[in-house]
């Protein structure tokens, strides 16, 4: 069985005729009758009572959650039950509208895109047992003096904005996440990393290639109205 | 004051094995903020898109328009080639695309008068049905 997403709208007083229509979409990917097969599951976003307006924003769904111009749908609900109360949904920084309480929303999703921060760091001089260099929060330590070994610890962490690959004595840093970091100052400069160099004094962590991300301008994004607990529902359909 | 009501369902046994999706959700359509005050304002029709053509406003968001209120636009892709869809934009902004048979129902509160919803067919002409159930504008005097 596929996936099925029917609207049904009725009213018997809006006009001098009943409305009653129903229309019924199979979600399939982008130019094909081949079914939608991922999603993110049904799942709840609390938005817990405090502060004051303007009232922080969450992140539902970043573009990377998708393929970019698939035929992704997403699916959110106020589940508040305050008439007063909604939020505003935001695609990027523009505003789509408001889902006061009880309202629904179903619509197509581009999620167009954007680059992550890259840069290749190398290590260059003499490196001994304990030097060390720090990136993103995590310090490695050399265990010897041979720069591969030191290279294959430093791609052995887990850096909690980015992920590593690893050629010969050269690491590649990609940011998890798209977007202009601030990390990448240059073609072959970064910012934030710190040397320990114990003995020789030469050790270098050489930037020999960078590139500057840019943000992704689909994100979804949703604000709540009141400083009272609310909770969004809310569902991706994704390619 | 007029009743009008919006279901939603969503259903699929084998889209997550382990949890059969069976939601249905139902609003009625009330005026901003109201639980009492029905929405009493609807355009709806049928347009035909030509493929080749700018993108054109479908709802335009201007001073007419009640701003910051409860607005709800449904579009619906009647075309039936796979390929062809309709790119749906928001100020400016590409929300998404919709797909031969796909629609969708977006509350849309015309923030600013550039909030404009605007469509462009893509690999093919398109016919689309829209509506907009909204509070009220005030139409615009003719020119003299």
């Amino acid at each position: 069985m596929a996936t099925k997403a029917t609207l049904t709208l009725t009213s018997p007083d809006l006009v001098s005729d009943n409305i009653n229509f129903s229309v019924e979409a199979t979600l399939t990917q982008a130019g094909n009758s081949t079914d939608i097969a991922a999603s993110t599951g049904l799942a709840r976003t609390n938005f817990v009572a405090g502060g004051s307006a303007p009232f922080a924003s969450k992140v539902i769904f970043r573009s990377e959650d998708a393929t970019a111009d698939g035929a992704n749908k997403i699916y959110m609900k106020n589940t508040s039950s305050t008439a007063t109360e909604f939020f505003t949904i935001f695609i990027d920084q523009e505003e789509m509208g408001r889902l006061y309480a009880g309202d629904w929303a179903f619509f197509p999703w581009i999620a167009s895109q954007g680059t992550k921060e890259t840069f290749i760091v190398t290590s260059a001089g003499t490196v001994a047992a304990g030097d060390s260099w720090d990136f993103d929060g995590i310090t490695t330590t050399s265990a010897d003096a041979n720069s591969n070994n030191f290279a294959a610890a430093i791609h052995a962490e887990n850096y909690p904005n980015w992920t590593t690959t690893i050629s010969t004595a050269a690491v590649t840093f990609t940011a998890r996440e798209a977007g202009a970091a601030g990390v990448v100052t240059g073609t072959t400069a970064i910012t934030g990393d710190t040397i320990t160099d114990l003995a020789s004094s030469d050790l270098t962590m050489n930037i020999t290639s960078a590139v500057a991300g840019t943000r992704s301008e689909a994100d979804i994004h949703v604000v709540p109205s009141v400083a009272t607990t609310m909770v969004l529902e809310h569902m991706l359909f994704k390619q | 004051m007029a009743t009008t009501t919006a279901t939603f369902s969503l259903r699929s046994s084998d889209l997550i094995p382990s949890q059969v999706l069976s939601l249905t959700t139902s609003k009625r359509l009330y005026k901003a903020g109201s639980s009492s005050e029905g929405v009493d304002h609807l355009k709806m029709g049928r347009h035909k898109l030509s493929s080749g053509v700018a993108a054109s406003d479908l709802f335009n968001a201007d001073a007419a328009l009640n701003q910051d209120k409860s607005n709800y636009v449904y579009i619906s892709n009647a075309s039936t080639t796979k390929s062809n869809y309709v790119e749906v934009t928001v100020i400016g902004e590409h929300i998404g695309r919709l797909y031969a048979g796909d629609f969708m129902w977006l509350p849309w509160n015309a923030d600013l008068v550039t909030s404009d919803i605007s469509v462009l067919a893509v690999n093919g002409e398109s016919t689309i049905d829209y509506a907009l159930f909204h509070e009220g504008e005030t139409l615009v005097l003719v020119s003299a």
